[in-house]
């Protein structure tokens, strides 16, 4: 990928990595290994008689179930009991050590862990939020022992109250971290190997970045790190056409990830379970379903056509890759006339035709269907489910689809995109001219963001300005030094303050803004204010703790450049390339073929059409119109959208 | 106009409005999880909430307990009976009277608010939880032998606390000046009202987008749909008569003797009457149903035994078909005066057991074994660390889930998994109690073809002042819940406070005082097994036995599964042998002088 940065640039890579400063980047490795199961093998080393805490888990049955649903497997925990070890030891909440750490005990479950062929342990005792030296010496302990072992604090990885949530999200780090971390440290020795002498920086699942030694204790922050950053992207096209509802899509090779953008908000969780584990760090709020381009069309056990979660990934990839018969959407998409044989990624790959036509009717023979009417199905098939799951996270939680507009991505989002939005009724599908690369725009777009939290040792309903300021003070410290770490200048960082209060004895949180000079009584009167607007009521009678410091830290970055507007837009007709044979609504038509770098703003045509271009290719359907913006970005248009219907009554009031 | 006089409803304006009702209820119970301070509400999650129609129709009812909110609409009946037209925008009524207000007891304090658009009744939205304290001769509840209701507490009927968006404050004064932490009571109520004030706020922005008339036809298209899918649900059952049954230890006034509940479930076509003639007349003690508690609780259990593809979608339809046979004075009707206090654990948790188990019955292919009983209890006692008074209670020395046909119960779940539990870490924080121990014991839950999730080991010695405790949540020492389709019955449990060298056992429905360094132990057995456990898979077995769920004991005794013990490798000839032979008769016990479970034949 950076060598064809470099070959367009028209220089050496060496050269050309010598004069990056910055490098983004994101990966999916965390998520895939975790919903693939295949991470490492983990122990658990934790406080005696406390080793179920994470199969107990705090009571949850099954996620998202409702209690009319009870005919359903039980959770199977990550780490299964004989690898959770119980150690003695015992800190209390004051952070107070009542029975030190049996070392020896530590000793005996790292040799077992290592015997029962381990690759990473997690370790997990209780209050150790309040004092580390517990895990941090068993830590000591199993890397003496097992340097090789992959090895996680949960104090590390989650410094909050809570031991399930942070036993959890420690073994979850555990089990994807240990190949994580290496992947990571392999990919920067090979740009430093090549001339790289600039800050990498790495997207967090957050949508924040750090630097690569600060993910090792915390590879679990990764877990969805590549899709992090299309939702900026997303909003920020969205935004240049006044939407602030979209629903941001993202369709590659083995995952099809939503993510629903209410009044401009970019929806960010710590209640997030990435599988069937509890993760509590702060992500991103991304549906992922397993839907995309290399997805395999195969027969179930009740003789239906399904379409996924198994993925012919890039390698083997898709049959007309050539170098499998695997039948997958990519096959289907070539077999109907979306995809160009010919000029797929811009001509460099060329498509076995053949090959990919074996494969999908081997999956139709059986059902008595024939070539295009199996690629047709298997299209609507993958189309429902990914309609499906935009439907889980917007309709399902009250979201009208129809007053969003879809921003695609991906590179199997351009054929697939305005079939979902037609199956919706969702009336705007825009594709940015980055579609393709989604997640990466946002990554240059996005500001570079550092979060720092603290936890209080001041008396909570007492704690005074003077205190809040020194504990800000000592953070800004630190987040400035982070930031010189990454190579950013420090006067381009702004910082801004806030603290986590709450009315005592409620056990959640409202997050309020510190100002410079901000008195005590300023900070508690910001509090009842907040609180009143949230909920809609106040207790100014009661006592208010202040619990958290919050330091959040970031850079903007140039806005990218804007392409100048060609004052006479060539005729429509010299982008056209030419037609192609698309099956379409049961038959065969001959559909008009666009070059997406050869069309200019102003540009318009309606459905049914192809968009090719390098990296992808746009289907129109019939129901579309589309049209070319300032930016360069098609907007489809879907032509009999109805809008959201009323009621009488309703129009009425709509209307006064 | 479609033929039936409603506007025609288009599939996603039917699907987003009625997802929108549902999710309304979701929100609503995490509103009060952020703003409430009782660790019961907040932390635990006893609350529920949903939506009704202004003539008590049930629109949504995704989450809560079932006997605090599946009968709501019989206390919105009396609202209406009562307050006729003098109902207004800005009204909250409280109430918690099992008798007038049709709650399941005093603690469980509900906030109904009607919700008006442009004038027109539309809805209520309920919002009805736990509260710290209701008055009464001990805090929290669940205190056993109360002479009669007015002695378990404060007892309010459906009266307005807000009238027009204005606090009724004489009312307040009265209410908040008989019960006990007034301070903490005056925070979880206000949290409970300002979630019905949510409630109505979401409510009315569908109602705003869509029109009133449209948002009434999804609601009734969607309640005619689930009421076929539910009939067809029924039919689908053999026509004939059902029975279960279950009891519980005693009703805390009259001691050592169990109360039973017996259910005959009748099918006839698309319908199902559920009687609970035969089940025994209301006790002198608090083991009491109020008719809308055991509908509630009832309706619950039924909906749990159908099939998974209407688990979204539960509302009026699905009750509609459902008949309850209850006669006044039977422990499942009780009449006013009778104590109450004890009947949200049992009697209303033997009544989900016994129609569990008759259904069992008729659908096998959805079978599903009781889950354990609760060990609960309600301490009261003073924190030194900041000298005031606290009451607490937890699910977390709760056992597990039953199993189900086809799969294992999980090891966990509490109350069907409509609560949760804490953290240890939260809890030594609220409470001046340290845990010692939480953790699964081998062998300590319903053995079957399918296993219950497993029984734990809970222990927390006292840091604060002396003080007691209630155990009127708890259940199980002896009357045990039971498996299905030949799978194994929960085993017994047992609560001890250890003081010193001396060993005192608690039973449940009694009341205990403690010490500062007493330790409170519970062993609190898992769910109920399905199946017979000698057709359980022998790999299943031997991973049990690796994972010390199950002991190389039970695995030849109970399982009829012969492994290595060092190896733990299955032998293959060995098994046949045992699982040929009659099965060993064995059972699951307690050692009440070494705090241990063990295998014991019967005398």
């Amino acid at each position: 990928m950076l060598g064809k940065a470099a070959e367009a640039s028209g220089e050496p890579l060496d050269e050309f990595l010598g004069r990056v400063e910055h490098l983004f980047h994101g990966t999916t490795l965390g998520t895939n290994l975790l919903l693939t199961k295949r991470g490492a093998k983990v122990a658990l080393l934790t406080t005696q008689h406390f080793r179920d805490v994470i199969e107990i888990r705090r009571g949850v049955r099954n996620l998202g179930e409702s209690v009319f649903n009870q005919v359903r497997a039980p959770y199977e925990p990550l780490v299964p009991r004989h690898l959770r070890f119980g150690i003695p030891e015992r800190v209390l909440h004051t952070g107070q050590v009542e029975l030190p750490l049996d070392e020896a005990a530590v000793e005996q479950a790292v040799r077992t862990a290592v015997t029962e062929d381990c690759g990473a342990i997690a370790i997990g005792f209780l209050h150790s939020y309040a004092n580390q030296a517990h895990e941090h010496r068993a830590k000591a302990i199993a890397e003496r022992i097992a340097p090789d072992l992959h090895v996680v604090c949960s104090s590390d990885v989650l410094p909050t109250r809570g031991e399930f949530e942070r036993f959890s999200t420690a073994v979850v780090s555990g089990y994807v971290g240990r190949a994580v971390s290496a992947y990571l440290q392999n990919l920067e020795g090979e740009l430093r190997a090549h001339g790289f002498a600039g800050s990498l920086l790495i997207m967090l699942s957050s949508a924040l970045m750090q630097t690569v030694d600060q993910c090792h204790d915390r590879a679990v922050e990764l877990l969805a790190s590549g899709p992090a950053a299309a939702p900026a992207a997303a909003l920020a096209v969205g935004k240049s056409f006044g939407h602030l509802d979209l629903i941001e899509i993202d369709m590659g090779g083995t995952s099809f990830d939503v993510c629903v953008i209410r009044g401009g908000a970019i929806p960010t969780t710590q209640e997030a379970w990435v599988g069937e584990e509890r993760v509590a760090t702060k992500m991103v709020d991304i549906h992922s379903l397993g839907a995309g381009g290399g997805s395999i069309a195969s027969i179930d056990a009740l003789g239906l056509l399904r379409v996924g979660p198994q993925s012919a990934g890039a390698d083997p990839g898709p049959a007309a890759y050539g170098k499998s018969d695997l039948p997958t959407v990519t096959d289907a998409d070539l077999i109907l006339g979306y995809l160009p044989s010919d000029f797929f990624l811009g001509g460099e790959m060329s498509l076995d035709v053949d090959r990919a036509a074996a494969a999908v009717a081997s999956v139709g023979e059986p059902l008595g269907l024939g070539l295009e009417e199996t690629a047709d199905t298997i299209f609507r098939t993958v189309t429902v489910n990914m309609a499906g799951a935009v439907t889980e996270v917007c309709t399902k939680r009250g979201h009208d689809v129809r007053s969003f507009a879809i921003v695609a991505g991906g590179g199997a989002g351009g054929i697939h995109s305005a079939a979902i939005a037609e199956h919706l009724r969702i009336p705007t599908v825009i594709f940015p001219t980055a579609q393709p690369v989604l997640s990466a725009m946002g990554m240059l777009i996005m500001e570079i963001g550092q979060e720092l939290a603290k936890v209080g040792t001041w008396d909570r309903t007492e704690v005074t300005a003077e205190e809040l300021e020194t504990t800000f003070e000592q953070m800004t410290a630190t987040e400035q030094e982070t930031f010189r770490r990454m190579g950013v200048d420090l006067a381009e960082v702004t910082l801004t303050r806030s603290i986590a209060a709450r009315y005592q004895g409620q056990f959640h949180e409202v997050a309020i803004d510190v100002l410079p000079g901000d008195d005590r009584e300023t900070l508690i009167q910001r509090f009842h204010d907040r609180y009143e607007e949230i909920y809609g009521y106040s207790l100014p009678w009661r006592a208010v703790e202040i619990l958290e410091c919050h330091l959040r830290g970031s850079v903007a970055q140039a806005p990218p450049a804007r392409l100048a507007p060609a004052h006479e837009p060539p005729a429509l007709e010299d982008a056209r390339t030419g037609d192609r044979r698309c099956y379409l609504r049961g038959g065969w038509d001959d559909v008009p073929v666009y070059r997406r770098e050869l069309l200019h703003p102003g540009h318009a045509f309606a459905g049914p059409a192809l968009i090719d271009s390098r990296t992808s290719t746009i289907l129109v359907p019939e129901s579309f119109d589309a049209s070319v913006d300032e930016d360069r970005n098609v907007i489809l248009h879907l032509r009999d959208a109805t809008g959201v219907p009323t009621s009488v009554r309703a129009a009425e009031k709509v209307g006064a | 106009m479609s033929a039936n006089g409603r506007p025609e409803v288009d599939p996603i304006t039917l699907s987003t409005v009625w997802h929108g009702f549902q999710t309304i209820c979701r929100e609503m119970r995490a509103h009060m999880e952020r703003t409430a301070q009782s660790y019961l509400m907040a932390v635990l999650r006893d609350i529920s909430v949903g939506l009704w129609k202004a003539d008590g129709t049930t629109i949504a009812m995704p989450e809560g307990l079932f006997d605090q909110f599946l009968g709501a609409r019989f206390v919105i009946e009396d609202i209406r009976k009562k307050f006729g037209d003098e109902l207004y925008p800005g009204d909250v009524i409280v109430t918690n009277d099992p008798y007038h207000g049709d709650s399941p007891h005093l603690p469980d304090w509900g906030f109904i608010r009607p919700i008006f658009y442009e004038g027109e009744l539309l809805f209520f939205t309920l919002c009805r939880g736990h509260v710290m304290d209701t008055g009464g001769s001990f805090p929290g509840g669940y205190f056993p032998n109360a002479y009669d209701i007015h002695a378990e507490g404060l007892c309010i009927p459906p009266i307005k606390i807000y009238e027009r968006g204005v606090e009724c404050r004489d009312v307040a004064e009265l209410i908040f000046n008989n019960v006990r932490f007034r301070d903490e009571m005056r925070i979880d109520t206000q949290a409970m009202m300002s979630t019905t004030r949510f409630g109505e706020q979401r409510a009315l922005e569908i109602v705003d987008r869509y029109g009133p008339e449209l948002v009434d036809a999804c609601i009734e298209e969607m309640i005619e749909r689930t009421e076929r899918a539910m009939r067809a649900q029924i039919a689908a059952i053999p026509d004939g008569t059902y029975y279960g049954e279950a009891a519980t230890d005693d009703d805390g006034t009259v001691l050592d003797e169990p109360v039973w509940i017996r259910v005959e479930i009748v099918i006839e076509g698309d319908e199902m009457t559920i009687d609970f003639s035969k089940s025994d007349a209301q006790r002198p003690g608090f083991v009491n149903r109020v008719l809308a508690a055991t509908v509630g609780t009832a309706f619950g259990s039924v909906l749990m035994m159908m099939d998974a593809s209407l688990a979204d979608y539960h509302n009026e339809g699905s009750l509609r078909p459902l008949h309850i046979v209850a006669p006044e004075g039977n422990v499942t009707n009780a009449r006013y005066p009778a104590t109450v206090g004890g009947s949200p654990v049992a009697v209303g948790g033997q009544i989900q057991d016994a129609i569990m188990e008759a259904l069992s019955e008729a659908l096998p292919h959805r079978a599903q074994a009781a889950w354990a009983r609760h060990r609960g209890d309600y301490t009261f006692s003073t924190d030194p660390r900041t000298g005031k008074p606290y009451v607490r209670t937890t699910f977390d020395y709760d056992g597990s889930a039953g199993a189900v046909a086809g799969f294992d119960g999980a090891t966990g779940p509490v109350v069907h998994g409509v609560v949760m539990r804490g953290n240890v870490e939260e809890a030594e924080v609220r409470f001046p109690w340290k845990m010692l121990k939480l953790e699964i014991v081998p062998d300590f839950m319903g053995a079957g073809q399918w296993r219950a999730g497993g029984g734990v080991d809970w222990r927390a010695v006292n840091e604060g002042a002396p003080g007691r405790m209630a155990t009127g949540s708890s259940d199980g020492d002896e009357m045990v819940p039971r498996g299905v389709l030949g799978g194994h019955h929960c085993p017994p449990s047992r609560t001890f406070v250890q003081r010193g060298e001396e060993i005192i056992r608690v039973k449940p429905h009694r009341m205990q005082e403690f010490q500062p360094g007493d330790v409170l132990i519970k062993l609190s057995s898992g769910g109920a097994g399905v199946g017979d456990p000698r057709e359980r898979d022998p790999e299943a077995v031997q991973r049990d036995v690796r994972n010390e769920f199950v002991t190389l004991e039970a695995a030849k005794k109970i399982y009829g599964v012969a492994l290595d013990p060092e190896s733990l490798e299955i032998d293959d000839a060995r098994t046949a042998e045992l699982r040929s032979g009659p099965a060993t008769p064995v059972e699951v016990v307690i050692d009440e002088e070494n705090l241990t479970v063990g295998l014991r034949e019967p005398a």
